[in-house]
């Protein structure tokens, strides 16, 4: 049994769930390649104008499935609608199948719904299962399974790994183990956005790296301590955030704006073009940075984003706050001496 | 207190008389307008969708004009429209209005009667008479609204008869403002035959075949008549019968559970988009569907720019559902730039191909066009729409 699944959107978020599943169903997993350009000129030839670029680039994974993999059984496409009772994901998540599943010649897609609102998740797997023909208790066994190696999973990128080589890990069966040599940078900033925007290399111009080559320490919320995420974000009485990654990030936002003020130089917030929930969340965002002097800088990302433009605006940035913090070193200094004299 | 909400094209007759009717003075912000709308994509956030800067603009308006309550409706999930009241209320204090209350209007589900606290907030503290006040509002306001629908659904097939252009507007105008100056419940239960009689009264050429167009999309856009261009006179004045069931009762209705029609629609939708995702998706597919087995000429689908809803709709009707049921389908996306000029250009257009069709179905059927005009099938449309396009048809 085959199935394909495309290297985008949620994958960067559930892969390793996914993969543990079928691996303990015996179901065979075919990826589509890493994004490369040709794949999202299909996408974005596919998909028109108003839509977010990450949708384009799912559309352009999964007609790569299509096209090059005829043989395949399904093509999962799972319906995330929601993970916690008060939480949605964002509109398009929840109509993936609907618009994927009326490409031409698509295979059957196979059924996921994460949609605790109606039903636990325990019960979406035994319907996979069903489709797969596995029997209930198979489909449970590798439920619980493979969110142990979820569970992992996270707890991994909690001690500071990147998503990039934990997700190459899962890929090579590798086991977890946090690398000798963690990158170290003279500032250090949080990189803030969907997984998919973050992680997908060729989508951002590989925009960690270029923080990297610049001195800096990247970090982004899947690193941060789990006690940071559990009370709901309060933005004002009337409202209740019910966008489940909106939420991650406003409540990362708010460590960063109490307890954890001295523990970044920066934030960067690497929105889609045409993303509905980052256009709001980015406002809010901006305003507590400004209260709170966080330097901050929000990039839209979209399929003609260029590398040059792209560059400057971080050189801009970090050199900005690089000299920034030398002066205030070169000012505490000064106070230290000042104090040192007056004793 | 005086009381304020934004824009949503002629609802704010029935929001005002809800309001009005405890007690509370209410001062309207001004229609909308371009520069409301100017001041709103100044202070909104840049890529949010036009409804909630079009709704700020008129925020600040009623601010402007005085106003210290306002009132907004909210929605939690899974679209944007939740995040619009608090966030403007943010934008308004950093805009330097400091002394206001911005109450949400939930209505998530009428049902479980949050909304109620909205009354409870702007009534008097006096119990009985809050109660006996707030049952006169909510009655008042539904039939308000209704009125509203009706006069909504005669305008779209009187206009496509009119013998002088202009003769609708005018009495859709004195309409709304004889509704607005009802104030008793006498007068509201007669009102029904006061709308009948004036569109009957009208000059119109009953021997007109006009085409028959279905127009559906997200709800702010597709009532307030300033922001979608006035598509639906436009297209009227075309000589287009048009049909739109998306109104503020047909919402509210749906909201307490009673909505048949939306149920309906759900019910086509469901094959291609099994839940609601938020802005009017599900019943736009449901009702491309339904204006197709209608045997109409075309489908109208407007939104906001980048709506996430309706462009997940629209992927579905282009990529799926045009092929099936063939209905000619043109979209809008409204935002702060749309102007007249292509838009009218692209309506003429769309206006030419369906005249096209229609002779070449009528051509190759050779049926009559009176024939042809009765391959509608009878679920569609409500009531009073069939009652309307009886009374045009019968010479
Ligand atoms: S969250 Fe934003 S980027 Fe992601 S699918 Fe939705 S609109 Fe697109
Ligand atoms: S339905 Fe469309 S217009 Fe309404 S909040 Fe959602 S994206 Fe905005």
């Amino acid at each position: 049994m085959k199935v394909g699944i495309p290297r985008a959107l949620h994958y960067y978020k559930f892969f390793p769930f996914w993969k543990k599943l079928f691996d303990e169903l015996n179901v065979e997993i075919i990826l589509s390649s890493p994004t490369n350009k040709k794949l999202v000129e299909v996408g974005v030839m596919h998909g028109f104008g108003e839509l977010c670029l990450p949708v384009k680039v799912y559309y352009g994974h999964a007609l790569q499935l299509v096209e090059e993999h005829p043989d395949l059984d399904f093509l999962f496409v799972p319906r995330y609608v929601s993970e916690l009772k008060e939480s949605y994901w964002c509109p398009k998540w929840i109509s993936l199948p609907d618009v994927i599943k009326i490409l031409p010649n698509c295979p059957r897609l196979l059924n996921f719904e994460v949609n605790v609102k109606e039903f636990p998740i325990a019960t979406a797997v035994i319907e996979l299962g069903k489709q797969l023909g596995k029997s209930q208790s198979a489909s449970l066994e590798a439920y619980k399974k493979a969110q142990k190696y979820y569970d992992e999973y996270l707890e991994f990128l909690r001690k500071g790994v990147s998503v990039i080589h934990a997700l190459r890990l899962v890929l090579r069966d590798v086991s977890f183990k946090v690398p000798k040599r963690k990158s170290k940078g003279s500032i250090k900033f949080l990189l803030l956005g969907h997984a998919y925007n973050l992680f997908d290399t060729y989508v951002n111009l590989d925009f960690a790296k270029k923080l990297n080559d610049q001195d800096v320490e990247v970090i982004t919320i899947e690193n941060l301590p789990e006690h940071i995420f559990k009370e709901q974000v309060i933005v004002n009485k009337k409202l209740l955030n019910y966008w489940r990654h909106e939420e991650e990030i406003m409540q990362a936002i708010r460590y960063f704006l109490t307890k954890g003020r001295n523990e970044i130089d920066g934030v960067i917030f690497l929105i889609s073009f045409a993303c509905g929930p980052d256009s709001l969340i980015s406002e809010l965002i901006m305003h507590d940075m400004k209260a709170v002097g966080i330097p901050y800088l929000a990039i839209i990302i979209d399929e003609h984003s260029g590398d040059a433009g792209l560059l400057t605006r971080i050189e801009s940035f970090t050199d900005m706050i690089k000299r920034k913090k030398q002066k205030q070193r070169a000012a505490s200094k000064q106070k230290i001496k000042s104090t040192i004299k007056v004793s | 207190m005086l009381a304020s909400f934004p824009n949503m094209g002629l609802s704010r007759v029935a929001f005002k008389t809800l309001v009005e009717c405890m007690g509370v003075d209410v001062v309207l912000p001004d229609p909308t307008n371009r520069e409301a709308i100017k001041i709103g994509v100044k202070y909104s956030p840049e890529f949010v969708c036009f409804p909630f800067k079009a709704t700020l603009g008129d925020l600040k308006n009623a601010l402007d004009k005085g106003a210290d309550t306002l009132i907004m409706a909210i929605d939690c999930g899974p679209c944007r429209f939740g995040f619009y009241a608090s966030v403007q209320e943010r934008l308004l204090k950093e805009m330097g209005y400091k002394n206001f209350r911005l109450i949400p209007l939930d209505q998530a589900d009428l049902l479980s009667f949050r909304w109620l606290r909205l009354i409870f907030k702007i009534g008097p503290s006096n119990r009985l008479t809050l109660y006996t006040k707030a049952l006169k509002a909510v009655r008042f306001f539904l039939k308000k609204a209704k009125h509203l629908e009706d006069i909504q659904t005669a305008e779209g097939i009187f206009r496509a008869y009119e013998r002088n252009q202009g003769d609708t507007t005018r009495v859709v105008n004195k309409l709304v403002k004889q509704l607005d100056e009802t104030n008793t419940i006498q007068g509201l239960r007669a009102f029904r035959n006061v709308i009948k009689d004036t569109f009957n009264n009208m000059d119109i050429d009953k021997t007109r075949n006009p085409l028959r167009v279905g127009i559906s999309g997200e709800i702010h856009i597709s009532l307030e008549p300033y922001v979608n261009l006035d598509i639906r006179r436009k297209l009227g004045e075309m000589g287009v019968l048009i049909n739109q069931s998306i109104s503020l009762y047909d919402w509210i209705v749906h909201k307490f559970h009673l909505n048949y029609h939306r149920k309906w629609l759900e019910h086509l939708a469901r094959p291609h988009l099994p839940m609601d995702i938020g802005g009017e998706a599900v019943w736009v597919i449901g009702e491309y569907i339904d204006t197709a087995t209608a045997g109409f000429d075309g489908f109208v689908h407007q939104y906001p720019f980048t709506c996430m809803p309706e462009v997940t709709a629209r992927t579905i009707i282009t990529n799926h559902l045009q092929k099936i049921y063939d209905l000619p389908v043109i979209y809008f996306s409204f935002d702060e730039q749309s102007g007249s000029e292509g838009f009218r250009t692209r309506l003429e257009a769309f206006v030419d191909l369906l005249h096209a069709r229609r002779d070449k179905k009528i051509e190759d059927q050779k049926i009559s066009i009176d024939a042809y005009k009765k391959i509608a099938y009878d679920h569609y449309g409500n009531n009073f729409y069939n009652e309307c396009v009886q009374f045009v048809q019968t010479k």
